[in-house]
């Protein structure tokens, strides 16, 4: 009842951040109404961040090529970031298709657009799954010790490089969302690319440990250009600026194809459904 | 559920309908392993994004292993390098919890789709279903395992100069039949709480981090605190990757002692756990059918 009155509200309304704000709280009331599967994410974020912190003891001296860091700094920034990078990833495609299967997608074809829905509810998952990605980090801290030290303008860049991860990442769903919006199916394909990301974009381990074809790999997926700014600034003593800028750079730049690409697919693929009067069909 | 068309929709109603003539427990095995293997066919292209899966898995546990590329590991009364340590430990324990994975993986699809609630009323019964199920899903993930870490395998040659022995190859044969009945019967309990609760891919997600980190997959279990040791022997699959590791690195067989005791280890959990399914069951279908609950997702 409370997602269907936050629905209709949205006809009162017409600027574009409120009709955003709706289908953000939507989707916050929506996996809020799930309680033990949040904290059950909370808990696997843990047992990841513990699991590793052990590993890293293995080798107390381990040093990550070029970082000036411990391994345990080094792959705490890592697991975070992927661990809210496989909500963004898989919220815009995964949505659609749910609301797809449970038939309110019609009813959200005809009160938003693509864009707001795609932004609201990426911007819901993504702040849910960080509450949960810091508290483990918090809890993790506390019992492991081990502080990252940096300055307020690092902070603002770090902001900045978030915003864009998410945002390349969000794209990337919405590509997704057009194949699940077309052939009214999931691809399946969100959780192997959640895997390659997890694996070949210096999570873990450093990409310098890759070469042939896992390094190419590694140089497609957004993450890795992402991962390394990031590390470059919280986990060096002095950030390379020049890499920074080149990454950001890139990862803008894949968010403004894969918007435009997406736009122009999922565009099509309501056209289709529409023509083929599939939209209310699962 | 997808409707691909209603002939075959049928056809798969027919192979549930045709226990009704029947009852016997073999034809509704073999009706939810053709409903399956169709399922299947309709998805072919997930078969080969398996592949893609298990090689990406692999290589994470394979670099991850490359940070301490020199470190020699001593467990057990034998000496290997931590490279094979990690992935075989790693290998054993991706391959044993993905059967729960996609047991759990397919019942939340039945649920979240709505044809569990079909299931649940078919003649065959909703525990023989979820025997043949989680059969299903057990023989699935073990051919496809092999399948995909065949070629993984030659990728990264890591257990080259490796000798193993006749007595050790029949232990650790041994000790992979028996972790799968345990997964088996870990699976069958969780998908039963499932039907309850309804958050099966995150309680999968959950037991599957815990078993990872508690079986020394990464680590040899001397890092833990002694706290943490003591507990992690709760886990049946600390002993069986730790056996795993004695048959394959330090030539061990069904008489030492760590390798009977995590035989005997996961043949009595997986009786106390079908014994718990077994009790539990009947109490969880009657709650969810006296609350109406079945439908819900």
């Amino acid at each position: 009842m409370d997602v269907l009155e936050s629905f209709s509200y949205t006809t009162k309304k017409s600027a574009f951040y409120s009709r955003i704000n709706v289908i953000f709280k939507s989707r916050i009331k929506m996996a809020l109404s799930y309680k033990s599967s949040y904290f059950m994410t909370i808990f696997l974020n843990l047992v990841t961040l513990v699991m590793y912190f052990f590993f890293s003891k293995l080798n107390p001296d381990l040093t990550i090529f070029g970082i000036s860091s411990t391994y345990v700094e080094f792959c705490f920034l890592g697991l975070s970031l992927q661990m809210i990078i496989g909500t963004t990833l898989s919220t815009v495609s995964a949505s659609i298709y749910n609301e797809i299967i449970s038939g309110t997608w019609s009813s959200l074809l005809v009160n938003f657009s693509f864009f707001e829905y795609s932004i609201g509810s990426t911007l819901a998952g993504v702040t849910l799954s960080s509450i949960s990605v810091f508290i483990a980090l918090f809890l993790a801290f506390l019992f492991m010790g081990s502080f990252y030290v940096i300055s307020l303008q690092e902070v603002l860049i770090i902001i900045m490089l978030f915003v864009l991860i998410l945002l390349s990442h969000m794209v990337v769903s919405m590509v997704f969302a057009s194949f699940t919006i077309f052939y009214q199916k999931n691809s399946g394909l969100i959780p192997l690319l959640y895997q390659l990301s997890k694996t070949f974009t210096g999570v873990v381990f450093p990409i310098a440990l890759l070469k042939g074809f896992p390094m190419f790999l590694s140089r497609v997926l957004p993450l890795t250009y992402g991962l390394e700014a990031l590390q470059s600034i919280a986990l060096n003593d002095t950030s390379n600026w020049r890499l920074i800028f080149t990454n950001s750079a890139i990862l803008i730049g894949i968010t403004l194809i894969l918007g435009v690409l997406s736009y122009f697919l999922v565009v099509k693929s309501i056209k289709n459904s529409k023509l083929k009067n599939k939209v209310d069909w699962y | 559920m997808v409707l691909i068309s209603t002939k075959r929709t049928k056809g798969v109603i027919e192979q549930f309908n045709h226990t009704e003539v029947s009852l016997s427990f073999l034809s509704g095995f073999k009706a939810t392993f053709a409903r399956n293997i169709r399922i299947i066919w309709q998805y072919k292209f997930t078969l080969l994004i398996g592949f893609v899966n298990t090689f990406t898995v692999a290589s994470l546990f394979y670099y991850v292993a490359n940070l301490v590329p020199n470190l020699l590991i001593s467990q057990d009364n034998y000496v290997v390098s931590s490279i094979p340590f990690i992935f075989a430990g790693s290998m054993l324990v991706d391959i044993s919890t993905r059967i729960l994975m996609k047991s759990m993986n397919s019942f939340t699809s039945e649920m979240r789709q709505g044809t569990f609630e079909t299931l649940a009323t078919q003649p065959f019964g909703l525990k023989k279903y979820f025997i043949s199920e989680i059969t299903f899903e057990v023989l699935y993930s073990l051919i496809f395992s092999i399948i995909y870490y065949i070629p993984v395998l030659f990728i990264f040659p890591i257990f080259t100069g490796i000798s193993v022995n006749v007595y050790s190859a029949l232990s650790f044969l041994l000790i992979i039949v028996f972790v799968l009945l345990f997964f088996f019967s870990l699976s069958l309990l969780a998908a039963n709480i499932t039907i309850l609760v309804k958050r099966g891919r995150e309680i999968s997600m959950v037991l599957i981090g815990v078993i990872h980190l508690l079986s020394g997959s990464l680590f040899p279990l001397s890092l833990f605190p002694e706290w943490l040791r003591i507990i992690a022997y709760f886990s049946p699959m600390t002993l069986a990757v730790q056996a795993f590791r004695l048959c394959l690195f330090g030539g061990g067989t069904i008489g030492d002692f760590h390798v009977w005791l995590s035989l005997i280890v996961l043949i009595v959990s997986s009786l106390i756990i079908l014994l718990l399914f077994n009790f539990t069951y009947k109490k969880i279908y009657n709650r969810i059918r006296m609350k109406g609950t079945i439908h819900e997702f």
